[in-house]
Parts: structure tokens; sequence; C-alpha cells
């Protein structure tokens, strides 16, 4: 059986890639759906959900459009969680691939660093980098990374480990080939399988990062987020629960989304995999 | 002079605080265009000796002189340029390959390395080393596990041989294939040998392929010569007890020996 077939199987899988699916057609359409500024102001405050159908999701304390803020804060959520996952995968596999190539003391050196990053807790890592460099997308990206990175470099370094001592990296050796080359062509592809099965995990924590962040007031201020409507929805909790509930809902879809999908997908390359 | 001296070549691993020594004390020479054969028993150090005079694994003792240079002390890009020299073909045809390659790929590797033939000029060059290891130029395209494994020996020596090689390390390269593709396998290798005068170190356990290809054979034991000589006055009259050994372990010799007496 091929592998989209038996993905199409798992129910878990599917679900998740509907939920996924949504999320990108929300983050794709966004622009289109509500041109102009997502902030600014389209009603009455605090208008409830499934009132006026014109503002289907109501509005919040400054009269701003949930709907659209909720996908506009899609594109945020998808664009940080896809950008961490693709930097820190990146990174952490050319960082465990030198490290397990090269052995000795860059190994121990390289080994060292990863350490260090691991022992702080991601999230107090990206909070004290937003506070400092001060928040914008990239900055924010960049200080999710930073916290990340660590498991898919252990993981590359491991599989490194085991694929250098194969023939055919002797082969290159024997035919002259640079090092470099044998570590990045030879031995990195190689080892990205099992890197790459973490990156279901990674974006789905990369966009609960964002939105903590968002939601202590270290986001992008220029961009809608998930974080920073809770937040906001948080000064009237009482009397408007709807605004917290609504992108809590959303990220919690999203969330489950991405790591169902991840799941199904490998899941099913393992298996096949273990059939070859 | 010899196209390979190899003196008091010794190897230790380390193991659980057990020191092993692989390689103990080994010297050998091989001369330009002749099959020196290695045989003994599993464990007795012949793959450490491959990796040793490859340069894939650092010896704890001994020199190397390859083409009359101390081999030993080639580093870096002089010692990747002498590589082209020096080349050699596994036993497991599979695994010495990238799983991603492709027939094409693992022949244009060194010849782009080594500065062979222009980007241009590689593809034909990759054709015309096909066909000399009996290969069809079409295959070139083909990933590496879709082809036989006796065609992926035939690629494994079209690579060896791309560089224009003066010897080739041959670690158990015959072993792994069936009977009849083996034989073809002996043939090109004589072939190659007769037309290209490379030298082969023909790793083997089997002595009646050695016997076959080889003028000089040693005997190895757990890391050790037990015994070196004309490959047939050795395996025809072994006079070690690892010799011996080796001799009665193998059926096809065991018949003929005992047809001669
Ligand atoms: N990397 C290593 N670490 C520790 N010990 C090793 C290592 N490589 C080889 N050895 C040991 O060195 C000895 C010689 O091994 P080697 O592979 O050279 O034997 P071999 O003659 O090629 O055997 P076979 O016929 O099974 O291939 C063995 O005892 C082996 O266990
Ligand atoms: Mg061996």
């Amino acid at each position: 059986m091929n592998p989209l077939r038996r993905f199409l199987r798992t129910p878990e899988a599917v679900a998740g890639a509907i939920l996924l699916a949504a999320l990108i057609a929300m983050a794709l359409i966004a622009p289109l759906l509500f041109p102009g500024d997502p902030q600014a102001i389209a009603g009455p405050a605090l208008l409830p959900p499934f009132q006026d159908w014109s503002l289907p999701l109501g509005t919040d304390r400054l009269g701003r459009d949930v709907q659209a803020e909720l996908f506009h804060g899609a594109r945020t959520s998808l664009a940080v969680g896809l950008a961490a996952a693709a930097a820190a995968l990146a990174i952490g596999s050319v960082v465990g691939t030198l490290a397990g190539f090269a052995g000795g003391l860059v190994d121990e050196m390289l080994m060292r660093v990863t350490d260090a990053f691991q022992t702080v807790p991601s999230f107090l890592l990206a909070l004290a980098f937003v506070s400092v460099v001060g928040p914008s997308l990239g900055i924010v990206v960049a200080a999710i990374v930073l916290g990340t990175w660590t498991g898919p470099a252990r993981i590359a370094r491991a599989e490194v480990l085991s694929i250098r001592e194969r023939d055919y990296v002797a082969s290159a050796r024997a035919i002259g080939m640079h090092p470099l080359e044998i570590a990045f062509r030879e031995v990195l592809p190689n080892a990205l399988p099992p890197v790459l099965a973490m990156s279901s995990v990674i974006v789905a924590a990369a966009v609960l990062t964002e939105a903590a962040l968002s939601f202590l007031g270290l986001g992008d201020p220029n961009r809608v987020t998930w974080g920073g409507m809770i937040a906001e929805g948080r000064a009237v909790l009482r009397t408007a629960p709807f605004l917290s509930i609504v992108p809590g809902i959303a990220l919690v879809l999203t969330v489950l989304g991405v790591y169902l999908a991840g799941e199904g997908i490998v899941e099913t390359t393992a298996v096949r995999r273990g059939l070859s | 002079m010899s196209l390979l001296t190899v003196s008091n070549l010794t190897k230790r691993y380390r193991r659980g605080g057990k020191v092993v020594t692989a390689v103990d004390d080994v010297s050998f020479h091989i001369e330009p265009g002749e099959t020196l054969a290695l045989a003994g028993p599993s464990g007795s150090g012949k793959s450490t000796i491959a990796g040793l005079v490859l340069r894939l694994i650092e010896p704890d003792a001994g020199r190397i002189e390859f083409e009359g240079d101390d081999f030993l002390a080639l580093r870096g890009a002089k010692l990747r340029a002498r590589r082209a020299r020096l080349q050699m073909v596994f036993q497991d045809p599979l695994a010495a390959f990238n799983p991603r390659a492709t027939v094409a790929r693992v022949l244009d590797d060194p010849l782009r390395i080594h500065g062979i033939a222009s980007r241009a000029e590689r593809p034909r060059r990759i054709a015309a080393l096909l066909e000399r290891v009996g290969l069809a130029a079409d295959l070139a395209p083909r990933a590496i596990h879709e082809i036989s494994g006796g065609q992926r020996q035939r690629v494994a020596i079209a690579r060896a041989i791309a560089t224009g090689p003066s010897l080739i390390v041959l670690d158990e390269a015959v072993s792994a294939l069936d009977v009849s593709v083996r034989g073809q396998i002996l043939d090109l290798l004589l072939d190659l040998q007769s037309q290209e005068r490379i030298a082969y170190l023909f790793i083997s356990h089997d002595l009646g392929v050695v016997r076959a290809l080889a003028r000089r054979v040693i005997l190895l034991d757990a890391g050790r010569i037990a015994e070196s000589g004309d490959a047939r006055a050795v395996i025809d009259a072994p006079q070690s007890a690892i010799g011996r050994a080796l001799v009665a372990a193998a059926p096809r010799l065991k018949r003929t020996t005992q047809d001669a007496s």
C-alpha cells in the first residue's frame, strides 16, 4: 500500500491534515477576505459573536473585528511556527552533523554548547532574548529557535555517529572526497529522516511559544497574534469570555492539527521503511 | 622498487579496558601489477590492514611507503590527491554506496574530485567506464539499489579504476557474490590487471580463489603473519597450524590436494 493511502486510512492523521489545511487556508485567504488593517475599528466595542452577520465573531474592546484578527493571527502563527521549525532543524542538523562527523574536540565543544542551551528552559531563553533585543517577528522566530535547535542537533549527531562508520563513508574518503563534502553530501541527507520526524513537535511548540510571548506583550506589536488576542481579552474575561476563548480554541486546534498530521506522516513513512 | 612497502605495521584497539592487537608487526611489499593475497580466519586483522593501507585507519606503529613516498606523512589535500592512485573495493556492494546515489553520481565523484574530466566530458567518461567493466552505458541514471549485486560490484570496480590507480585493495570483494557472478568478476579483475597493470591487495578467506588469482599469499593469525610465500606452494603444503586449518576448511581445495597426492 502506498504511504498516502495508509495516511488516509488513519483517522487521527486525516483529522490533523484537515485542521492543518484549514489553518493554512485561513492564513492564505486572510488578506483577500479581510483586506486592510485587521486592527482597525470595525464596529461597536464588545459585540458578542453571532449577533451581527457582518461581524460573525463579534468585536473586541476597541471594536476590532475578531474574525479578521483570527484569520490574520493564523498567518502569524503559521509563519512563526514554520520559520522557527525550519531554522531549528537546519541549525540542529548542521551542528549535529559537524559534531558527530568531526568527533574529538569539535564534538566536545559543540555538544557543551548544546548542553548549555538545553539546560536553560527554552521559554526563559526566548523571553530573555526578546526582552533584550526587542519584539519583532524575526526576533521572535530567533528567540524560539534559540531554545529548540538542540533537540534536532542531538538526534542528528546520534544518527551521524552510526552513519559515519558505514562503508560508503569510507568509500567517499577513499576516493579523496573533502571531509566537509562527505559530512554534508554523503552523511547529512541520510541522517535527516529521524530529525525531520521531530518537525511537527517543533512547529507545535513554536506556535505555543509565540502565543505565550505575545500573551506577555512580547510579540510583534505590528501584527495580530492569537496570544495577543487572548491577552487583550483577559481584561474583560468575565463579561466577554469569547474574546479569549475564540483564539484559545484556534491555538489548541492548530497545535493538535500539526501534531496529528506530523505523527501520521512519521507513522506511515516509518512503516514503509520497516517493510522494505 | 616496490609499489607498496609496509613495515612493522601495528594497530591496537582498546575495548573495555582490554587491549586487542588487531595488527601486530606486519611487514610486506607489493610489486607493480602483481596480486598479493591476504588470507586468515575471521578477526585475524585482514580488514584492519586494508584500512591501514588505505589510510582510513591510523596505525600505532609502522611505516607505509607507497610509490616511493612516505604514505603516512601525507595529510589533507596532498593525501586526498594521492588517493587517486590507491583505490578499494568492499565486500558488500550495497553498503559501499550512498543509498541515495545513482550509478552516474558514484562514477562522477572521483572524476570530479580529481579533476580528471570536465563537467561536459564526464558523462562520456562514465559511459566508457561502465563499458570497461562490462556494463551497459544506459545503466548510468539508475539508482544503486535498483541494480543487481553483480552489477553493483562492477560499478564499484569502475569507481575504483576511474582515477587510474596503481593499487586496488579488494576486501572480500567477491565473497558476497553468487558463484557464477564471482567467476565473472574475477575474470574482469584479471583482465583489468593485465591491461592496466594494476596491483591488487586481495583479501579473501577463500583459498581456492586466492590460489587462482594471487602469485603470493600471506596467512594471518591473530594479527600476525603466520606464513607467507608463493600462493600455490603455501596452499598445497601449508607449514603453519593456521595454514593447515584454513586449507582443511576449504572443501574445494581438500579435494584437489587429495587428487594430487
Ligand atoms: N574499530 C574497532 N574497534 C575495536 N576493535 C576492532 C575494531 N576493528 C577491528 N577490531 C578488532 O580487530 C580484530 C581484527 O579485525 P578485522 O576486522 O581486521 O578482522 P578480519 O580479518 O577482517 O575479519 P573478517 O574475516 O571477519 O572480516 C578483531 O578482533 C576485531 O574485533
Ligand atoms: Mg574483514
